[in-house]
């Protein structure tokens, strides 16, 4: 189009009021903003934001606001009950762990009372069939007892061969492994860029088949049972989702009180936040105390392995009436082991546990990422009405700045007197000796990070000292009110941060990860990078309005 | 294909005898084989007692879970004759799930012993920890591997052993893994 044809076509137009051109501004800015939050180029995006994400949960995983844990909750109790070879041994047999044992096993939780029993183990490897009836035989009189019963399956005709053995209750009916038990998918998920568990999956299915049609995973099914409703539960948390969607498993790094019983660790485990800026691990080594309530089965097959559960078992019956039993291997060199949030490895039954307790300590509705959310666009817009207000604040607090103090753009740029003052004594100095001296300087710090924070502390004050010194006291008292307009209009936005959080938390269920980006911006004055775009944007409209010059 | 009947028999007699070795016998040291230990009766009224049925050779089975009335009609402390790990116990009982099972097991956990009021009540739980090692080592789970890690001669192997008569699987440890990195 030439310049006279896009003239013709623009001059038309009126002039936008001065509110009006400000919002278009603004949301030019946020949505450039929204665009680069989430570009993700060879999938590096997505790692820092999870690992943000899991720096959340580490450092305010123990907060009631972050993850009510529902331990408190009566009859919601969630209890990790851990085979061993140690516990296998006591009654005579070993790895793998026999159907008769397992029999025996689920006989001794029955004293416990519980509310359900998962058995987290795939009952894969052949067995007489008079070990599996009397498994079933067991299994029945538990689910007489009303303790719902669920065993893992890798798909569902897993529990065929069990029928094959043609086992009959005492009155000579038909006793069928789908009577007793309800098989449930102990399928897993990872994220791809780190093999973290930190999603658990609504149910297992075929890519074709459709939502809703699979196998509920075991947590999901174990939930649901405890509504008034099971079907309309199971249906509404896999509706619409894509056959690997799964919930965010928020992560307490502290432990149960319990397991402080049998730990060598402390359960109270705190990591302060002063840890990451120091350049120390940010997270825990390992869960020596893990965040379940944990009951070693040699406690339960033997008193001599815990004789403090009081002489009428009261501790033990006081963990477990009416609790949810997830039944584990932790045998060594088997491989049942789940990456948490926390980058530490746990025996695999704690990620069906820990979802479980997800899904109490939310009353069913889960966090979940927005990729998996449907109308997935409306999650992203969301996004970018938070975006578009913390963009008016901040090209609110830009012109403030520059009709109030014209010669400073930004409180933190140094002022003329003090630049000329570095350029001095820099310039003292030969060329060569002082390139050499910083370059040496910045491989130290490179080589030693340790030094970092101290050399970037240091730098600062300089500055400070330098600009103290050097500059005048009227632009030193402009200095101060442009600072006070930037912590104030950063105070601002991080009030909308803060309650964006809280709306996106609570009432649209999205994981900690997908809010963090809001803080770069606010923090990190990360529009800065992007202002170009206004610029642009106000050469268009020009153009729009006919004054402005084409090339 | 005629058979040494007594060749035969020692094919058939040597699983049992190699099964015979493992590590299934009682403890000797067992506090429950104390002399004149009695069951005084369940830890907790109101709940069942989980009853086993077999020997430690042949591997114990689920029986039944009865109340105390049922194992002991006449509410008398019942004699020890048993013990396995110091937490089975077997009583003088073959009746309480009915004929044919042979003397019953029960978990210590759920009954009280007069060996165990003849002891200092211990307060301390003993501690556990997770095994959470990520092993670069195959487990090994196949029965057949059983013979050839017991090294047996080819001539003392029997002619034909299915699985389901072999002993248990030995489960060979993990490599150590490596800790330098």
């Amino acid at each position: 189009m030439t310049r006279k044809a896009t003239r013709a076509v623009h001059t038309s137009s009126a002039p936008q009021p001065a509110i009006v051109w400000a919002a278009l501004e603004s949301l030019l800015l946020a949505s450039v903003a929204l665009f680069f939050l989430n570009l993700n180029i060879y999938g590096t995006a997505s790692v820092s934001k999870r690992f943000s994400q899991d720096l959340v949960y580490a450092w305010f995983g123990n907060e009631a606001w972050l993850y009510p844990r529902p331990t408190a909750v009566a009859g919601a109790r969630v209890v990790a009950v851990m085979l061993d070879e140690r516990a296998v041994a006591l009654r005579g047999a070993r790895w793998p762990v026999p159907v008769q044992f397992h029999a025996q096993f689920l006989a001794e939780l029955e004293v416990l009372q519980p509310r359900a029993i998962l058995l987290d183990f795939l009952l894969l490897d052949p067995a007489s069939p008079a070990d599996l009836c009397e498994f079933l035989s067991v299994a029945a009189r538990l689910r007489h007892d009303g303790i719902a019963l669920y065993l893992a399956v890798t798909q569902p005709d897993d529990l065929s061969p069990m029928d094959e053995a043609a086992c009959h209750d005492s009155q000579g009916q038909p006793l069928r492994a789908t009577d007793v038990f309800t098989p449930v998918s102990v399928q897993r998920q990872v994220d791809g860029s780190d093999f973290v568990s930190r999603r658990y999956p609504f149910e297992q299915r075929a890519d074709d088949s459709l939502p809703g049609s699979g196998m509920p995973s075991a947590a999901v099914r174990m939930y649901c049972d405890t509504e008034r409703a099971p079907a309309a539960c199971l249906a509404r948390l896999t509706r619409d989702e894509p056959p690997d969607a799964g919930f965010e498993l928020a992560w307490s790094p502290e432990g149960d009180p319990f397991n402080q019983r049998w730990s060598h660790a402390s359960c109270i485990e705190t990591i302060s936040p002063v840890r990451a800026i120091l350049n120390q691990p940010a997270l825990p080594r390992e869960s020596s105390c893990p965040p379940v309530a944990t009951l070693f089965a040699t406690a339960l097959l033997s008193p001599e392995e815990d004789p403090a559960l009081g002489p009428g078992n009261e501790q033990l019956f006081k963990l477990a009436d009416r609790a949810f039993l997830l039944v584990g291997g932790n045998f060594r060199g088997t491989g049942d082991l789940v990456t948490t949030p926390l980058h530490t490895l746990l025996p695999g039954v704690y990620y069906h546990a820990v979802a479980l307790e997800n899904l109490l300590a939310f009353d069913g509705q889960p966090k979940v990422r927005k990729e998996f959310r449907s109308p997935k666009i409306a999650f992203y817009a969301y996004d970018l009405l938070v975006l578009w207000v913390l963009a008016a604040i901040f090209l609110w607090r830009q012109r403030l700045a520059q009709r109030l103090y014209p010669k400073h753009q930004s409180p933190f740029e140094l002022s003329n007197a003090a630049r000329d003052w570095i350029l001095r004594v820099i310039a003292g100095c030969p060329t060569p000796l002082w390139i050499v001296l910083v370059s040496l300087l910045l491989l130290l710090l490179a080589t030693f990070k340790s030094l970092q924070l101290v050399a970037v502390l240091l730098t600062i004050l300089a500055l400070v000292v330098i600009e103290l010194r050097v500059s005048a006291t009227a632009e030193l008292q402009q200095r101060r009110r442009g600072l006070a307009l930037y912590l104030g209009a950063m105070a601002l936005s991080l009030l909308v941060i803060a309650f964006a959080i809280w709306v996106g938390y609570r009432y649209l269920r999205l994981p900690p990860g997908d809010w963090l980006g809001y803080f770069s911006f606010v923090a990190f004055g990360f529009f800065v990078a992007h202002i170009a775009i206004l610029e642009f944007g106000r050469r268009v409209d020009e153009l729009r309005r006919g004054g402005g010059p084409v090339q | 294909m005629k058979r040494n009947p007594l060749s035969a028999l020692l094919g058939a007699a040597l699983p049992l005898l190699l099964w015979a070795d493992e590590p299934v016998q009682p403890d000797k040291n067992d506090a429950c084989l104390t002399l004149n230990n009695r069951i005084l009766g369940p830890r907790t009224a109101d709940r069942p007692l989980p009853l086993l049925s077999g020997d430690p050779a042949r591997g114990f089975r689920s029986a039944c879970s009865v109340s105390w009335s049922a194992l002991s009609p006449k509410n008398q402390a019942l004699p020890v004759v048993g013990c396995f790990h110091g937490s089975l116990l077997q009583v003088a009982n073959d009746s309480a799930c009915g004929p044919g099972l042979g003397q019953l097991w029960v978990n210590s956990r759920w009954v009280v012993t007069s060996a165990e009021l003849d002891q200092p009540q211990k307060r301390v739980a003993t501690c556990q920890q997770l095994e959470t090692g990520a092993w670069a080592g195959t487990r090994e789970f196949s029965l057949d591997c059983e013979a050839r890690k017991k090294e047996l001669s080819p001539e003392s192997l029997p002619q034909a052993t299915t699985p389901s008569e072999s002993a248990p699987p030995a489960t060979s440890a993990p490599s150590k893994p490596d800790t330098s990195h």
